[in-house]
């Protein structure tokens, strides 16, 4: 039996939630949609109007789309006149670029911009509009040669795109958070060296050698990427690993 | 930098989140009464939900028993935000009348919560698309009663925007089915778990670290127990 779309939908969120950066999130994204045809991503919040074009690109998140074709989209000025930015911009819904034909047909600039996307292996897409957590507009992306969907396969890639978003934007909040463990015996030791206790005082403390204490603060700097102790701490501290 | 004085005054909006069980029930006959002409108002009026509409304006279904559990958003006296949690351990909204938006084995655990009936007062709501102060101390109070309660996800029918959201507050999301229409609106039904990095996103994203809970019923024993 074929798995159920709803399936699919939740393996691809728990690999999301283990993906250690926005790269291996939309590689496995992009792995996952293949086989409907799709063949790239592109994601971003839509910059506000009259934002440089110099800094348009810095609102991207999310590409995959073939070589040269951002840098070109945003240096011809393509924002203003992409008339998939127009609707997403003025309706929620999710829709195929194939349905938005009749708004721009009549649109010299909207059809060139889809002209050219065409020759980007662009001809096809959906785009999920979305919302951020702070109210800016964002849009999501699929790009292909060739897409037909379905309704359900409309929902599990509307539902799939806000996921990826959500999760790229906490990956690219801060440095990469993948979940650290620490043995019971690290914790202990940074615990001490968080209460401001030297080497030798922890060895006391734990019953054992100033090395073996050292070996242990060691292993934590590695897990956590810290670059001093005070770092270790505050790092530890932050992910809710000592108290 | 200077705030207009309307942005101070906004952002010092404070809705203290009240919660209603049959404990407490006769304190707050009064407030309650606010809060199912809020419900009839957001949801008859506003979202159309015809079905639900009665002629004494108060919009009260069958969930509203002794098992469902009534947040209260109060300011300055009044009802300007309302939730209502039911549990999943005996019919509620997704497995009684919503039944097709689930493809999955529904929710069925003293852990688990439905959160419902959702609405704001009209001049609460959402400045543009941004949560409002009184919508996420609703949320926050979801996430504060669940985590001294032993809950620790609750079943959402939501619209497929809310996703974004869901996920940027650290909520672990999962889909019980795929989106579907529902009264004209597009719906999706979900299970987001929450936890104590969820509380700290909200109270970031609040500006605010105090509970917004007030101080409770002796009931409010651990649900899980």
């Amino acid at each position: 039996m074929l798995p159920r779309l709803v399936d699919l939908t939740y393996d691809l969120f728990r690999s999301f939630d283990r993906a250690p950066t926005a790269e291996a999130l939309n590689a496995c994204l992009l792995q996952a949609v293949a086989r409907l045809g799709v063949e790239s991503t592109f994601a971003g919040v839509i910059p506000m109007p009259g934002t440089p074009r110099v800094r348009q690109a810095a609102h991207v998140l999310i590409d995959s789309t073939p070589r040269g074709w951002t840098e070109h989209y945003f240096k011809a000025g393509h924002l203003e006149r992409d008339p998939t930015i127009r609707r997403l911009t003025t309706d929620p819904t999710p829709f195929l670029w194939s349905e938005i034909e009749p708004l721009y047909r009549r649109d010299p600039a909207a059809t060139r911009v889809m002209n050219e996307a065409s020759s980007f292996r662009l001809r096809q897409g959906f785009t999920v509009p979305l919302v951020t957590l702070d109210g800016r507009v964002a849009g999501f992306s699929f790009g292909a040669e060739r897409l037909d969907l379905s309704p359900e396969l409309r929902g599990m890639l509307q539902l799939v795109a806000a996921y990826a978003f959500g999760r790229s934007v906490l990956l690219s909040e801060g440095p990469v958070r993948s979940p650290v463990e620490l043995t019971p015996r690290e914790r202990e030791a940074l615990q001490w060296a968080a209460a401001g206790k030297s080497e030798w005082e922890i060895g006391e403390m734990m019953a054992i050698s100033e090395h073996g204490a050292e070996k242990h603060l060691r292993s934590v700097h590695r897990k956590l990427g810290a670059a001093s102790r005070a770092h270790a701490v505050a790092e530890a501290m932050r992910r809710g690993l000592i108290t | 930098m200077r705030l207009p004085i309307l942005a101070i005054i906004h952002q010092m909006e404070i809705a203290v989140i009240h919660i209603v069980t049959p404990e407490n029930a006769a304190q707050y006959s009064e407030a309650m009464e606010q809060a199912y002409r809020l419900r009839h108002q957001v949801f008859v009026e506003e979202k159309r939900w015809t079905d639900l509409a009665r002629p004494d304006g108060r919009e009260i279904d069958t969930f509203d028993d002794d098992h469902a559990l009534h947040m209260l958003a109060l300011h300055e006296g009044r009802v300007v935000g309302y939730q209502r949690m039911l549990p999943t351990t005996r019919p509620y909204l997704l497995t009684a009348v919503l039944p097709d938006l689930c493809e999955v084995e529904p929710p069925c655990s003293p852990r688990v919560w439905e959160w419902t009936r959702y609405a704001v007062d009209r001049n609460h709501r959402d400045r543009g698309r941004i949560l409002s102060p009184v919508g996420s101390a609703l949320l926050t109070g979801i996430v504060e009663w669940g985590l001294e309660s032993g809950v620790e996800a609750i079943v959402i029918e939501m619209n497929p925007l809310w996703l974004l959201r869901l996920v940027q507050l650290h909520f672990r999301v999962t889909p019980l089915g795929l989106p579907q229409p529902i009264s004209g609106e597009d719906t999706v039904a979900v299970s987001a778990a929450f936890d104590h990095r969820t509380l700290k996103r909200l109270r970031e994203t609040r500006g605010d670290a105090a509970s917004v809970l007030t101080a409770r019923p002796a009931a409010r024993r651990r649900l899980a127990s």
